[in-house]
């Protein structure tokens, strides 16, 4: 299945896109998702799915968004 | 004393004379620094009711007991006067070089009283006060007035001025020092102004007291360089603030068309990607390693240096999707010396009361052009228009009526900044809460909201939430002086800063001693707020109307259908009250000001209203 993944600030420099349509199998987590990118897991972020915030266990549909953003703060 | 100089230099403007006082440690360890030495002095020093635009105003220039010092972001001075826009305290901070030169000058505080019978600026070199003739830039903008002054002074000067908004008593006018650095939302430019003070420039020689000065010095440059790594390893400065736009309009919180919508298919033109490409030069504070000043060329040609708050307001908010032109409007408001937050609010109220058959008149939304000419106005005061728009949103509707105060976006009169909280009840709250009226720099909560609660919650872990942030960053931040960014963007321990204060001072504080500290300001900031308005009562913590309204709900998007709920909205102030030890008007009771040490302070309140 497809699912748009869009990244928020300097991630986008770092992975090399901003927004991206990525094939997953039918089933896949958040988490699979993110394990698949090369983002250091221990980097505080925010994940929402269609922009709401998603768990990482949390299962996706085809055509779903992900927006992968580092935990900004208000400045 | 170590840290603090202990000295405020007194400037009369009527009579043209100056005096050095002194205050004592028991007044520093009490206030601190910056907003705490401000609002103290503006309390019991003005009378209630005085007009914040006549002589009897005081202006007041802080800073902390670490400021100037090298240690991450230390570069930045606090500016307050009672507030001709809000009628309540009112302050900002900015980087500049003030910072370090009124320090080197000897004085932590100054006092700028009185009102100059002709244009005047102040040249301060050590214990030497020049007024000078400011004839040769009055009526012209920042820039210009800079340069001038740089020729004169040199670049190592600290240099604080306003444009013809200040001059012209835009009540939303601030304080303008380097490239692009502003401060002072709730008019204190106007208070400059109508003491017809264009400037102040400060050159000091002599050393800052410190307790442990080469401990601190390597311990100070040494955190830099580390910030600075952080920094580069994390890449926040890639983007710096603008980052968080694409995030706004990914989760519906981006302020579009006077915030009536959240978010738009063209906000990408105008996001973080899009500036940092972009890119022509990148400014900063003094002391500061991740530099956020990003700057690009605007329409006509100009550097503009834009942070996320321009662009969104200037931007989004007029749906205005041209980079280049934000970038225009954002100059003009520099040069002017208004501020852009409520500039584009006031703006975009001003195009919403049109489309809504409020008021007559010929602004649309996307309209660049005229909007850079209503700027004008704004900041000349010219014609009926001009001093429509330069009186700020709540006095707007006042004036307009037909139902506009429900979409004027203001919170006790400060334009609120950009974050459309129709449906982020927490960070509607911290804007309800801020006490110098709608500011995120006092607590923000969006990315605590989604991720670590319920978006649609009000439960009190929000309250809890916006008054851990408040004695961060409206207290700590704003009392010790520095940049709050290096904690709040890469982590850096807020424990650090308790650590550069007792090497500083050569005491030994924590944490807690600071947020005992912030809560005794917001106490008095609320205190100053009753004495002003002695009828107060807990609808002046309320956000606009319209966030609550059903028939404002956006009809597509992750929030579609839902606004806040007032009656929910009510149960998450009164946690917030409870929580702060206030009654159910929001004001604090008779206890805490007491355990604050606010009982002189609560005496003098309850001349005004009961205390309960």
């Amino acid at each position: 299945m497809k699912i748009f993944i869009k990244l928020i600030g300097p991630f986008i420099n770092q992975l090399g896109f901003s927004e991206k349509t990525f094939e997953f199998p039918d089933e896949v987590t958040v988490e699979k998702v993110l394990s698949s990118l090369p983002i250091d897991p221990l980097r505080p972020k925010i994940v929402t799915r269609n922009g709401q915030a998603v768990a990482t266990g949390e299962k996706l549909k085809n055509g779903d968004r992900l927006a992968i953003s580092p935990l900004y703060s208000g400045g | 004393m170590f840290g603090w100089t202990g000295n405020i230099l007194r400037i009369n403007l009527t009579k043209r004379t100056h005096k050095k006082e002194t205050f004592d440690e028991k007044f520093a360890l009490k206030w601190v620094g910056g907003r705490g030495f401000a609002l103290k002095i503006l309390w019991d020093e003005l009378k209630p009711g005085i007009d914040p635009l006549g002589p009897e105003n005081k202006l007041i220039v802080a800073v902390g007991p670490i400021a100037g010092i090298p240690a991450p972001n230390t570069g930045k001075t606090v500016v307050a006067a009672k507030s001709p826009l809000t009628g309540g305290y009112g302050d900002g901070n900015l980087g500049t070089r003030v910072t370090e030169q009124m320090r080197k000058a000897g004085y932590d505080i100054i006092i700028v009283e009185g009102k100059s019978d002709r244009p005047v600026y102040l040249y301060i070199e050590d214990d030497k006060i020049e007024y000078l003739s400011a004839d040769e830039v009055w009526g012209k903008g920042t820039y210009e007035t800079h340069d001038w002054l740089y020729k004169k002074y040199g670049k190592g000067a600290g240099i604080l001025s306003i444009g013809q908004g200040g001059e012209n008593l835009n009540l939303y006018a601030m304080v303008r020092s380097l490239e692009g650095r502003a401060g002072g939302r709730p008019g204190i430019g106007a208070v400059m102004g109508s003491k017809k003070l264009k400037a102040i420039v400060i050159k000091g020689s002599k050393p800052i007291p410190v307790a442990e000065p080469e401990g601190m010095r390597q311990l100070g440059l040494d955190d830099l360089r580390k910030v600075g790594e952080i920094d580069k390893k994390t890449g926040w400065s890639i983007q710096g603030t603008t980052g968080v736009l694409a995030w706004c309009n990914e989760v519906a919180a981006l302020p579009v068309r006077n915030m009536r919508k959240t978010h738009h298919p063209d906000a990408w033109k105008i996001d973080g990607e899009r500036l940092n490409n972009a890119r022509v030069a990148t400014y900063g504070c003094p002391n500061c390693t991740m530099r956020c000043g990003i700057t690009i060329i605007d329409h006509e040609g100009r550097e503009s240096e834009l942070d996320y708050e321009n662009i969104g307001l200037l931007g989004s908010n007029l749906e205005i999707f041209e980079l280049d032109q934000v970038a225009s409007l954002n100059y003009l408001c520099d040069d002017y010396g208004l501020d852009t937050i409520s500039s584009g609010a006031v703006l975009g109220f001003y195009a919403d009361a049109i489309d809504q058959g409020a008021i007559k008149g010929d602004f649309k939304f996307g309209d660049v052009e005229k909007a850079k000419e209503l700027l004008r106005l704004a900041a000349l005061r010219k014609g009926e228009i001009g001093n429509l728009l330069a009186d700020g949103t709540m006095r707007m509707a006042k004036r307009i009526g037909h139902g506009s105060e429900a979409y004027a976006m203001h919170v006790k009169g400060l334009e609120i900044s950009a974050y459309n909280c129709k449906f982020i009840p927490g960070m509607a709250l911290a804007f309800g809460t801020s006490p110098i009226g709608a500011h995120h720099k006092e607590s923000w909560v969006i990315t605590f909201e989604l991720k670590q609660t319920q978006r649609d919650s009000y439960g009190p872990e929000k309250a809890a939430k916006v008054i851990e942030l408040q004695r961060i960053r409206g207290g700590l931040f704003e009392f010790i002086v520095a940049c709050r960014f290096p904690w709040i963007e890469l982590g850096w321990p807020v424990e650090n800063y308790a650590t550069y204060f007792n090497k500083v001072t050569g005491l030994s504080w924590t944490v807690n001693d600071f947020w005992k500290v912030a809560d005794r300001i917001y106490a008095l900031m609320k205190f100053f707020w009753v004495r002003e308005f002695p009828d107060w009562n807990r609808t002046k913590d309320y956000p606009p109307k319209v966030w609550f309204d059903p028939a404002n709900a956006d009809t597509d998007g992750p929030i579609a259908g839902k606004v806040l709920e007032l009656d929910k909205y009510d149960q998450l102030l009164d946690y917030y009250y409870e929580q702060r030890g206030w009654d159910k008007r929001g004001i604090p009771t008779r206890k805490t000001a007491e355990s604050l040490d606010l009982r002189q302070e609560a005496a003098e309140v309850e001349k005004f209203t009961r205390l309960e």
